[in-house]
Parts: structure tokens; sequence; C-alpha cells
């Protein structure tokens, strides 16, 4: 490549287009480093926590642009990299999701916990692995921005060192993760070796059916059933979920599962090969069954929590399934969002107050430290129902409409006997859901027990945003839908 | 001659991983998987590719070695029994476990075989996307995965980060046993002046 050819390549890169589709991504990691410079030089410790904001608003803000702009940027860097309005809803997502995150985590940990700057660092590093893997349109800018948002991750899942539980849901959640990585990896290469390209683009073009593709296929979409935490690969989840700090595990519950899953929709659907499309509802329904029936003999709110995340992810890959080798014709991406965004409010807003009720080093995340909560806390316990009723799917609630858009979904896919066996299983979850709000308002307060008295304003916030929201989502749907349009 | 060579090597790749799993020392299995990555670089040499090459003996033979060795070294695992008390499963069950994963992959490798006729031929790619000419490899770094180039810096950074969260010991650990002694040391810790 000669001089002049290697200037015009890099002007394509630069091109305003790729500037538009960048910027996000600029904004938070410029972000990052300004908060790692901001934390070491004294003068400016007070800035860290409006950087960290102001990066988030700055990175939002651009995918607005992208959003509402004439023109979206489309692919740029050679094809490697979209953005357009899809990839935009997606990021604000992602942007929304660590913002939450970050404030439930504000106050959460013990005064003075020593490298918590390097908290914050990691997880404003998270959205944009985020955005590179919905972004990908070529397995390796996937896989750079898997690891951009795993590694951080491992390190926040252990981050209260000294608390053996969280230690040990680090150490599982890295062990199994690099396996899930290798997995990737595998595929990719098989996938290259049968194919010849890595871009995701030209594979959807080429023919996949043969052994070596579909094996290759078979192990990417593994790699990604373990984020997501599907059976057979859901076993990870409650360990993790239950020893990590309280909003690490919102931010996993969410981002992660949101990225991944954006990822599989998007991208990775429309090249699996319909015959594989019974297998995966299967693998859906019976995550659905393993996940209700755990939670359904749970104590603890957390690891409860856990289990109804891997039932979310069985309901999610039942869209999967709907959208299998073929472009989509369901609806299946729109349906997606909206429940993500529901389950992003929702489950954000149960593991925010339960943050708040979690002083550190006692643990109020026990069902039986919840009861009669109502009576001392009654604003915490009315939201708490509302996020329950809301991951239940009961009406009038953004879980309902989610859940009702995928049943939809199924339906118009020809799938309705899955459709059926989803909605039952979908009742045993009710179960557990409403116990809690029996144990919070229809059962005597511990007496031995004193109720929790913390009280924070950031998570507070959390709470109140996200019961708003997941009621707006509810009640309004049309304002929502809106943005779903195209 | 480079065809036998290519099967000399596989076939020593191959006996030395199986050293790696039979060895009782775990410092005898980190030496034969010393064996497996030249035996695997001196295959990528045949294949042509000795940038490949260079970079698994650097990268593999080189720095990730060196971690494996120092990882053995601190935990002290001389004896086998002694790894036996930690072990999750009986030994029946990991054999059962290993011998099902080995057959997996072996299944996937023979797959590979068996396509390779169908599958595409590295031979006939474009000559951007070989990677046998440092300047094509370079020049496909900056310019079509330039933004995955950049990307894999800050996830670089962000390790670092995660690292020193994870290995520093923590300031509170600090104060405790350097109060009594040095309350002016343990006040400048507390500035921050040490990070």
């Amino acid at each position: 490549m000669s001089t002049q050819e290697f200037s015009a390549a890099f002007e394509a890169l630069t091109a305003p287009a790729a500037r538009m589709a960048l910027a996000p991504l600029l904004a938070l990691g410029v972000g990052v480093l300004v908060f790692l410079l901001c934390d070491v030089v004294a003068a400016l410790r007070a800035a860290r926590a409006p950087v960290f904001v102001g990066a988030l608003i700055l990175a939002a803000a651009a995918e607005v642009r992208i959003l509402l702009g004439e023109r979206a940027p489309g692919l740029v860097f050679d094809g490697t990299f979209a953005a357009d309005r899809a990839t935009a809803l997606w990021g604000l997502m992602f942007v929304g999701a660590t913002l939450l995150a970050w404030l439930a985590s504000l106050g959460y940990y013990r005064e003075n916990r020593p490298f918590k700057p390097e908290h914050d660092a990691l997880m404003l590093t998270t959205p944009i692995g985020m955005m590179l893997m919905i972004g990908a349109r070529d397995l390796v800018v996937f896989f750079v921005g898997l690891e951009l948002l795993s590694i951080p991750l491992y390190a926040l899942c252990a981050f209260r060192r000294m608390r053996q539980e969280s230690v040990e849901a680090g150490v599982k959640y890295f062990l199994l993760g690099s396996f899930s990585s290798a997995l990737f990896l595998y595929g990719a290469a098989l996938l290259y070796a049968a194919a010849g390209t890595l871009s995701l683009v030209e594979l959807a073009e080429r023919d996949l059916s043969a052994p070596l593709a579909l094996a290759g296929l078979a192990l990417v979409a593994a790699s990604l059933f373990f984020k997501v935490a599907v059976f057979p690969f859901q076993l990870w989840a409650p360990d993790v979920y239950q020893g990590s700090p309280t909003p690490v595990t919102a931010l996993m519950a969410t981002g992660t599962k949101a990225a991944a899953f954006g990822f599989l929709l998007v991208q990775l659907t429309p090249i699996l090969p319909a015959t594989g499309r019974a297998t995966v509802a299967v693998l859906a329904l019976v995550t659905m069954l393993l996940g209700n029936l755990g939670a359904l003999v749970q104590t603890d709110l957390k690891r409860m929590l856990a289990y109804s995340s891997v039932a979310h992810a069985g309901t999610l890959l039942l869209l999967v399934a709907a959208g299998m080798g073929a472009p989509d014709e369901h609806g299946a991406l729109g349906a997606a969002l909206y429940y993500l965004g529901g389950y992003l409010f929702t489950a954000m807003g149960a593991f925010g107050l339960l943050g708040l009720l979690e002083a550190d080093g006692a643990r109020f995340t026990r069902l039986e430290s919840l009861r009669g909560l109502a009576r001392s806390r009654p604003v915490v316990s009315a939201l708490l129902a509302l996020f329950m009723l809301s991951l239940g799917g009961i009406p009038a609630t953004a879980g309902f409409l989610g859940k009702w858009f995928v049943f939809a979904v199924l339906v118009d896919a020809d799938m309705t006997t899955v459709a059926v066996l989803a909605a039952l299983l979908s009742t045993i979850a009710l179960g557990y859901y409403l116990r809690v709000i029996v144990v919070l308002y229809m059962q005597p307060p511990p007496e031995e027990l004193e109720p929790p008295r913390t009280n924070r304003w950031s998570a507070s916030l959390v709470g109140a945003l996200c019961g708003a929201f997941v009621l707006a989502m509810g009640l309004f749907p049309a304002l929502f839908l809106g943005l779903l349009g195209s | 001659m480079a065809e036998t060579l290519f099967y000399v090597l596989g076939a020593l790749c191959v006996v030395f991983a199986i050293g790696v799993v039979r060895a009782r020392m775990p410092l005898f299995s980190v030496l034969n998987l010393l064996g497996t990555f030249f035996c695997l670089a001196g295959i990528y040499l045949l294949a042509g590719f000795p940038f490949l090459a260079a970079t698994q003996l650097l990268v593999y033979a080189g720095a990730i070695m060196v971690l494996f060795l120092f990882v053995i070294m601190l935990l002290n695992l001389g004896d086998a029994a002694e790894l036996e008390k930690h072990a999750g499963l009986s030994l029946s069950g990991r054999r059962l476990f290993v011998a099902c994963s080995s057959a997996a992959l072996l299944g996937l490798v023979g797959l590979g075989a068996a396509e390779m006729s169908t599958a595409f031929d590295a031979r006939t790619l474009p000559a951007e996307h070989a990677l046998d000419d440092l300047e094509h490899l370079a020049a496909l770094l900056f310019s079509r995965y330039m933004l995955p180039f950049e990307a894999a810096s800050l996830l670089l950074l962000a390790t670092m980060v995660a690292v020193i969260v994870l290995a520093k010991r923590q300031r509170e650990q600090a104060r405790d046993t350097s109060a009594a002694s040095a309350p002016a040391e343990s006040q400048r810790k507390e500035n921050g002046v040490l990070r």
C-alpha cells in the first residue's frame, strides 16, 4: 500500500459519516481518560462526577443526533461498523443503564471505599463495549466490544474484595466468561474457514449450510447464550448475581443482556439456519421453566431476581427462534427493544431499591427481612411492588406490554403452541413475584430486626425514575412505540 | 521435505499436548506446553506465515509462559496429591469430562479436515487479506480494522485498571498495619499521593 493509497483510506475513515458514527464511542472513551486523569490530580477530584455524567450525556446526545438526523451514517470503517436508528436506540439504552447503575452505586459502598474512582472508570468503559457489540458488522469488532464489556465487569463483580461471595462471583464469572470467549473465537475461526470472511454483511450473503459453517455458528451462538444465561449455560447466573455488588448486578442484568441480545437478534438471527428453530424454541422454554422453578424456592431476593432474569432471557430467546433464517419480518426487533427497555427500568429499579435497603455489611435482601416493610418505608415498598408486578407481566406496567409484543411475534411466526406454553410458564412466575408483595404488605414486621434506615437520594432517584418509566411504558405505550416506528 | 516436516511437527505437537495433561507435576505440564507452542510456530512457518510464527513465539512461548510459571511458583503447586484435595469432581468424573470434551474437539477438527475441500483456500485470498506480508497486515490494522485496533488500547487500559483494583493491597489494610508505627505515612497515603 503506497502512501497515497494509505492517505486515501485514512480520509475515508475520517469522513463525516464515520465521525458521526464514532461520536458516542469517542465521548465515552475520552470521558474514561479524563475521569482517570481527574482522579490523579488532587485539584480536579471534585470534577469526577460531572465528568462521568457529562461523558454519558454527550454520548446520549451523539446517539440522539444519529436517531433524529436526516441521514444515518450507515456502514462506516470499510463496512466493519454501523450506526443507524436501531443501533442509536440500543445505544441510548446502554447509556441509560450505565447512568442508573452508577446512581445506584453512589453511597452503596462504605464511605471512602478504596478504588471507588476505579470502580466508576470501569463502569464507564462498559457502555463502549456494548455499543461496539451492537454496531459491529465484523466479528473482530464484536469480539473487542465483548471483551471491553466483560473484563471491567469481571473486576466489578469482585469489587468488594473482603467479601467472600463477591470474590467468588468474580472468579466464577471470569472463568466461565473466558471459556465463552474462547468458544466465540473458535466459532469465528470455523466461520472464516468455511466462508473466507469475518464480515457479517458478507456472511449474510454466503451459503452457510455446510457442516463447518454450522459448527461455527453454533459455537458463536453458544458463547452469546452464555452471556445472556440461557439453558444450558445458565448455571453461573444465580451465584454471580447474588455475590456481586448490587449496582453491578443491575448493570449486568440489564446492560449485558441488552447488548448480547441486541447482537443476537440484529446480526446473528438472520444468518442462523431456519432448521434450528425448534431446537432454539425448546431451549427457550426449558430456560423459562428452570428460571421460574428456581426462583420459586429462593429466600434471597437478589438470587430470586437472578433466576427471574434467566426466565426473562428465555422469553427473549423465543424472539430469536421466531426470527431465525430470515430478515426480520415479524417485528421481532421492535418487540425485543420494547421488552428489554421495560426490563431495563424494572430490573434496574428493583436492584436499585434492594441496594438502598442493603446497608453495607448487613443483608437486607432476604425475603424475611422485608416483612412488613410497607409500614416503615411505604414509598419504597410501593415501588418494589410495582417492579414485581412489571416483572410478572401485570397489565398497566411495561412488563405486560413487553410480553404481549413477544407473544404477538410468536403467533405471527406460526409458533402458537410455543406462545401458549410460554404464557403458561410465565404464570408460574407470578407465584414468586406476588409472594414478595405479600411479604411486604401482609406480614407483621419482625421484632428482632431493625428496619433498614439507609436513605440515599441517588438510589431513591433511581427507584423513582424507573418507577415512572415502568408506568409510562405500561400506560402510554404510544410515546415509545413512535420511537420504534421505522 | 516440507510435508515430512509438517507431519513430524504435527506428531510432536500431539505428543507434547498429551504430555501437558499427563504430567503429574504442573511444572512439567508447562514445559510440555512450551513444546507444543514451538511445534505450532514451526507449522505456521511451514505454512508461509513467518510473522504469525514469530508472534506465537514472542507472545505465547515468551510472555504467557512466564505468567504460567509465575502462577505455578507462587501457588506452590508442587504435589499432585495437594491438588487432589481441591478438586471438585471425582477422578472418574474428571476423566469422563475430559473424554467428552476431547471427543467433541476431535469431532470439530475432523469436521474441519473433512470439509477442507469445500472450504475456501487461503492461497486464493486477495493480496490485501494475505497475512504473509507485514506491510499488508499493518495496512489492514490501520485501515479496515482501525476501530477495533483503537478499541483494544482502551481495553488494555481497562484491564490495567481492573488488575489494580483486584490485586493492589487496599488502603484500609495498609492503614491497619502502618497506623500504629507511622501515622504520618498513612495520612500521606490517605491523601492519595501514592495513587
